[in-house]
């Protein structure tokens, strides 16, 4: 028997997803539903962000919470030990995990030793991450995601397509199709009050039976040992309430000092997320019941998931630390908002996907090393960052520190031109030799088709035959 | 300047709650009415001092309601209203409340369950005037002060529940109560 570890799936991106990402991007852009969902919910995003700046000093509160941010990564060791001290001192079991395999493996045995059947997850892009439904159905659990737009992707059998809105890319009848087969009756109904009151019936029957709640966590607090969780649904509110244990799994960048700092990212996360000034509920959870209570779990167990942040402290990466997940950088990106997040093929899509899934996997992985280049570098997520991270200067270094063929047939072809334009000579040469074939191809002072790499010029629009012109 | 009460109410209504201000002697009897009128059959009350203090108990049984008492001997399937009576109301009394967000503070304890105002399908919420402050900084440092003890689940609570996961519309009554009503008690 072999003694290495069998590991299930060590990156970030999905191992699942097919064709390459060129692919997988037309495939999407040729998908005239998906471009009309999508851009329903950007044109959404984009008017609620002009209200939070308006009526709530929205820009104002991004240079707090940058400041915030950039000091809790500065200071994340000593954080997370306050936090982990203070989490067991209120009766709350912390596992630091060093990898995704670290983590699944400690709550699948968890649920093994105490003989559960079905878990209730509320939304949770760590899990997402380190792929934790998979293991958990791996080890013969049944898993539910509560959150109605995760609900609808695991009936769908397809992976989020946003941070904080993952079936953003369907529309009701599609949702209705879905709850159609899941119910096994076409009794279901098909606008969107009777689709949101049917799940919730359904999911009803599952936070009855589950034994196991899952959720992830929005901020740590160090200075009280308490998580946090945003929500609107209120199903995190039932995921830590109603089942036996409450495992709660958390990024360790997602740690801040005290109550003054998190009241204030607590404020922002919704403002920048679904542009709302508050979150409908959050709970802010210490450790299990306590004595005399009769509802809350009795267990409460934080897993703290390095999974290759901890390395990034210190890098030219910092920064991207910071991040507390709203999605507001998918939302703003013209490229997320042509092909949606499924592209990506990671659980991290959008600008802050393209930085983080390679840097979380390494350069050379073959699942997200063309990531980077996923960007016009507009400066759109710049800008609509709400602590301030510089998206579009990390997207150029995530670039120059990729491996991909791509990139290496781009910087060939960067090295050619340049050796050609560096001197008068060749550079007057290559002019003559354009001329010339712009001359040759030309037809009533234009060119309908140029061949390689200038064909996607051609495609949409036709190339004056006297070009440059003269001085 | 507009009150911290007057901004709360404001807020509330952005929030998608309704509200009313009464004073202590009639506040048991304006949430009994409310509750009637939205076919409301049982309602499960914290046990908190608010409660009493208002009478709630005997406007409710005036009412015709059905009253429970927190901590609830129910099973899980009727604590989610799968079982029993489906128009039950959680009474829950905040801790504090933020005006300028509308948000409600309840802390979990022996007499008010942390499920009361999200397991059921209505939620009433008695708030005494007084417990209104302007920010969520306030309200935070207050709950978590330095050595007041640390509740094991605080919820903030703006707003009945609702969800936007499909088609990015807000779309209330997901998994929690369909609506939120806050009678704000005045001196």
């Amino acid at each position: 028997m072999s003694t290495r570890r069998r590991r299930r799936n060590p990156g970030v991106a999905y191992s699942d997803v097919t064709g390459t990402l060129r692919e997988r991007t037309v495939d999407a852009l040729r998908d005239p539903t998906l471009a009309d969902n999508l851009r329903t919910a950007g044109d959404s995003w984009g008017a609620g962000r002009e209200v939070m700046k308006r009526d709530f000093g929205f820009d104002e509160m991004r240079d707090r919470a940058r400041d915030i941010r950039r000091s809790n990564i500065r200071n994340m060791p000593a954080l997370l030990a306050e936090l982990q001290s203070n989490v067991r001192a209120s009766g709350g079991v912390v596992v630091r995990a060093a990898d995704a395999d670290e983590a699944c493996r400690y709550i699948t045995d968890l649920a093994r030793a105490r003989g559960a059947r079905v878990v209730a997850k509320s939304k949770s892009m760590a899990t997402e991450e380190i792929k934790l439904n998979e293991a958990m159905e791996h080890a013969g659990l049944e898993v539910v995601e509560t959150d109605l737009g995760e609900w609808i992707i695991q009936l769908a059998n397809e992976h989020p397509s946003h941070i904080i809105a993952p079936a953003v890319h369907l529309n009701r009848d599609q949702v209705a199709a879905l709850f159609r087969e899941e119910a096994g009756t076409d009794d279901v109904p098909t606008d969107r009050e009777g689709l949101v009151a049917h799940a919730r019936v359904r999911l009803r029957e599952k936070f009855a039976q589950a034994e196991i709640g899952i959720s992830g966590v929005n901020l740590g607090v160090a200075s009280t040992g308490t998580v946090c969780i945003v929500e609107n649904e209120g199903n995190a509110r039932l995921v830590t309430s109603q089942p036996r244990i409450h495992v709660a799994v958390m990024g360790m960048e997602r740690v801040v000092a005290d109550w003054d700092e998190a009241a204030h990212i607590l404020q922002v996360l919704p403002m920048a997320a679904i542009s709302q000034d508050a979150a409908n509920y959050v709970s802010l959870i210490t450790g299990p019941r306590r004595e005399g209570e009769t509802d809350g779990p009795e267990e409460f167990h934080l897993v703290i998931i390095d999974g290759g942040r901890g390395a990034l402290r210190g890098s030219e990466f910092e920064e991207v630390l910071s991040c507390i997940r709203c999605g507001a950088c998918l939302y703003s990106c013209p490229m997320w908002q042509n092909v949606g997040g499924q592209a990506y093929g990671s659980p991290y899509s959008g600008p802050i996907g393209a930085i983080i899934t390679p840097l979380l996997e390494g350069p050379s992985s073959p699942g997200s090393r063309d990531l980077p280049f996923m960007s016009t570098l507009c400066g759109a997520c710049g800008d609509a960052c709400p602590v301030g991270i510089p998206l579009p200067d990390l997207l150029v270094r995530a670039r120059a520190r990729s491996s991909s063929p791509a990139k290496r047939k781009a910087g060939l072809a960067f090295r050619v031109w340049s050796l050609l334009w560096r001197r008068g000579v060749t550079y007057r040469l290559t002019m003559i030799g354009w001329r010339l074939a712009l001359r040759i191809r030309g037809r009533g002072g234009w060119v309908h088709r140029l061949p390689g790499p200038g064909s996607g010029w051609t495609k949409v629009r036709d190339m004056p035959s006297k070009w440059p012109p003269r001085r | 300047m507009s009150t911290p009460v007057e901004q709360m109410v404001q807020s509330l209504a952005r929030r998608k709650a309704t509200v009313e201000l009464a004073r202590p002697g009639d506040a048991g009897r304006a949430a009994a009415v409310w509750m009637a009128d939205q076919g409301i059959v049982r309602a499960v009350l914290a046990d908190d001092p608010v409660v009493d203090a208002i009478r709630l108990e005997s406007a409710l049984r005036a009412a015709g309601i059905d009253v429970l008492r927190w901590p609830v001997a129910m099973g899980r399937r009727e604590v989610l209203g799968l079982e029993g009576p489906e128009d039950v109301c959680g009474v829950t009394v905040p801790t504090l409340a933020v005006a300028e967000r509308g948000t409600l503070v309840l802390e979990a304890s022996v007499g008010h369950g942390r499920g009361l105002d999200v397991t059921n399908r209505h939620h009433v919420s008695l708030l005494m005037a007084d417990r209104v402050v302007e920010t969520l900084g306030e309200a935070l440092a207050r709950t978590f002060a330095d050595g007041r003890p640390v509740p094991s689940a605080v919820s903030l609570v703006s707003g009945p529940s609702r969800s936007s996961d499909i088609e990015k519309i807000s779309t209330l009554g997901a998994h929690g109560a369909l609506t939120e009503h806050v009678v704000i008690i005045t001196p």
